[in-house]
């Protein structure tokens, strides 16, 4: 490159407004860790994503995370596509509404195997006020820690659907972790733990009726 | 302006100066073809790799994170030819050890003993598994610490550890063998 | 640490001094590295020579009115993507968290119990997954207590301790995330907007 070519490019980087040459950075970042045909591939992606409305972030962010641990070019290709129709479903179930947070919970969840239905049930379950980026996050827990799908999903709807707030959701997720690692059954330890927060919830006093925000 | 330094001339190949490339070249070549020699048992394989490594890294250069540590980049490449590589070419090691018979033969009539060990050095190190063999040279011929091989090979340090144990305990088997005949 | 020399002894070290000697490619091979190299770059140079060419080249163009508008049009985008090529790639990016402004991040504590690590740190989507970044970066706190506290965004983010820059550990203490697509299980963290 010479040096007037650098001096142009100098003047354009200067008129860049700092949120994007922040962006810049993350590009320059993503550019030194894929290969060629990879970033092609997972940039076409995250184009149809922006067209389609839906965040483009965490897109980048798996395929920053698939360089970072050295996967190779088409398994981060598969696992950002993966991710894209993912969050296009979430989008579906959750409506226009849902935050960026709340959209990439319910992607993990599906991608966990939680069915589109259950998240719609919670949704509906945790009223209109709430946001579900924290019960989806417990959801997906129980299932990584062999809780079933169907169990994992009834109780946790049952949890929103009881007024449960989400510091009892992060109490109750760590009771059931610790009981896992004691020995409990995954399940049983999810249903218990689950009955004693509504059974908490129900004492406390100013406790809404379920479903009241 | 100082061009001694593999940051300076990794800088100055990026911006197009090609021949420099060949200093980087001179720096690393030698070394690093010991190490493709223990790993792969032969000359044309191991040149094969190394020159494949400097391709890969002359076409990746400008994603090399950190130039001041470009040997070390340039080293994790040639690690991963070197297993490719070895992958591919197993029936040439198998020809190296079909050759042992004759080798021995040989040494038994010509007693030039410091050359007779070094052959038994090498079919000893050809003989273990790969990744053991590659452990063993990271750590005692290429004296890498444990971070500095886990940099390099994307294993765990524990898991390197065992390795190298490993291959010093079927080393000293093989080579005590030779001897207590 | 002692036990980097555990497994020596006189017929290792024996075995190391002999496998030391110096070995050298052909006469030949360096030019042959360097030729390779520049027919490297020799490509490269043809590339954008010709993308350049195809670009600049003066060319007859019969104009119709309807096709003037196209026309300008295509050249108002090409010089745009021309001048912008990286600043076009940066917009899909959309952002890695672009600013960590106290109010759209919270600073957390993550601890990690590894008595045997040298290195432990923190990498996540909150910081493009490098295990490098000096702010995340934990601190033995002796015992084998590893901490490290750091500004995380509103939001919810997948992480991971990565132990000797080589292993890759979920956060025993974190809500788990199935992410199979790279081998690893990853942890979970949401975070809320402080409360004023």
């Amino acid at each position: 490159m010479t040096r007037r070519s650098r001096a142009l490019v100098g003047a354009l980087a200067l008129a860049v407004p700092l949120a994007l040459s922040a962006q810049a950075t993350a590009a320059n970042t993503l550019n030194s860790r894929l290969d060629p045909t990879t970033r092609v591939a997972v940039q076409a992606i995250v184009d149809s994503a922006r067209r389609a409305k839906l965040p483009t972030a965490p897109l980048v962010d798996k395929a920053l995370e698939g360089a970072a641990k050295h996967s190779d070019g088409p398994n981060i290709v598969a696992a950002v596509r993966q991710l894209a129709v993912e969050l296009g479903q979430s989008k579906r179930v959750l409506g226009g509404g849902a935050s960026t947070a709340e959209l990439q919970a319910a992607a993990t969840a599906m991608h966990a195997g939680v069915p589109s239905r259950d998240i719609a049930v919670l949704r509906s379950a945790a009223g209109p006020h709430r946001r579900v980026t924290l019960p989806l996050a417990v959801m997906t827990d129980l299932i990584g820690r062999n809780v079933p799908v169907a169990t994992a999903s009834q109780v946790v709807v049952g949890l929103a659907r009881g007024g449960a707030h989400d510091s009892d959701l992060t109490m109750f997720e760590r009771n059931v972790r610790l009981d896992i690692e004691r020995g409990a059954d995954p399940s049983a330890a999810a249903q218990t733990r689950a009955r004693g927060v509504m059974l908490r919830g129900t004492q406390r006093p100013g406790t809404r009726p379920p479903g009241n925000q | 302006m100082d061009g001694s330094s593999d940051a300076a001339i990794v800088a100055r190949v990026v911006r197009g100066d090609v021949e420099a490339f060949g200093q980087l070249v001179a720096r690393y070549r030698d070394r690093y073809f010991r190490y493709a020699m223990h790993m792969l048992g032969n000359r044309e394989d191991a040149e094969e790799a190394l020159q494949d490594a400097f391709t890969r890294a002359f076409r990746s250069l400008s994603r090399c994170d950190d130039p001041e540590r470009f040997g070390a980049w340039l080293f994790r490449i040639l690690v991963n030819r070197c297993r490719t590589s070895g992958a591919r070419r197993s029936r040439r090691l198998r020809t190296f050890v079909s050759d042992e018979t004759a080798l021995m033969d040989a040494s038994e009539e010509h007693p030039a003993e410091q050359r007779a060990w070094r052959e038994e050095i090498d079919r000893a190190l050809a003989r273990l598994r790969p990744d053991q063999r590659e452990a063993f040279v990271l750590k005692y011929v290429e004296d890498l610490g444990y971070d500095e091989m886990s940099a390099a090979t994307g294993v765990g340090v524990s898991a390197l550890k065992m390795r190298v144990m490993r291959a010093c305990d079927r080393l000293r088997e093989m080579l005590s063998e030779v001897h207590s005949v | 640490m002692s036990d980097d020399n555990l497994f020596d002894d006189g017929v290792i070290e024996r075995i190391a001094d002999e496998l030391r000697e110096a070995e050298r490619p052909s006469a030949d091979f360096d030019a042959r590295v360097m030729a390779s190299v520049r027919g490297i770059a020799r490509a490269r140079r043809r590339e954008r020579h010709g993308l350049w060419n195809r670009v600049t080249q003066p060319r007859t163009i019969t104009v119709r009115p309807w096709r003037a508008g196209l026309a300008a049009a295509a050249l108002l985008l090409c010089a745009t993507l021309v001048g912008w090529g990286a600043h076009a790639f940066a917009r899909m990016e959309a952002a890695a968290p672009a600013t960590l402004a106290s109010s759209g991040s919270q600073r957390i504590q993550f601890v990690l119990v590894a008595p045997n690590a040298k290195k432990v740190a923190v990498a996540g989507d909150f910081n493009g997954w490098d295990a490098q970044h000096p702010a995340y970066q934990a601190v033995h706190r002796g015992g084998g207590v590893w901490s490290v506290t750091a500004r995380v965004p509103v939001g919810h983010h997948r992480y991971s301790f990565v132990v000797d820059d080589s292993l890759w550990v979920a956060d025993p203490t974190a809500p788990r995330v199935i992410d199979d697509d790279f081998g690893t299980t990853n942890s979970a963290i949401v975070v809320e907007p402080e409360i004023r």
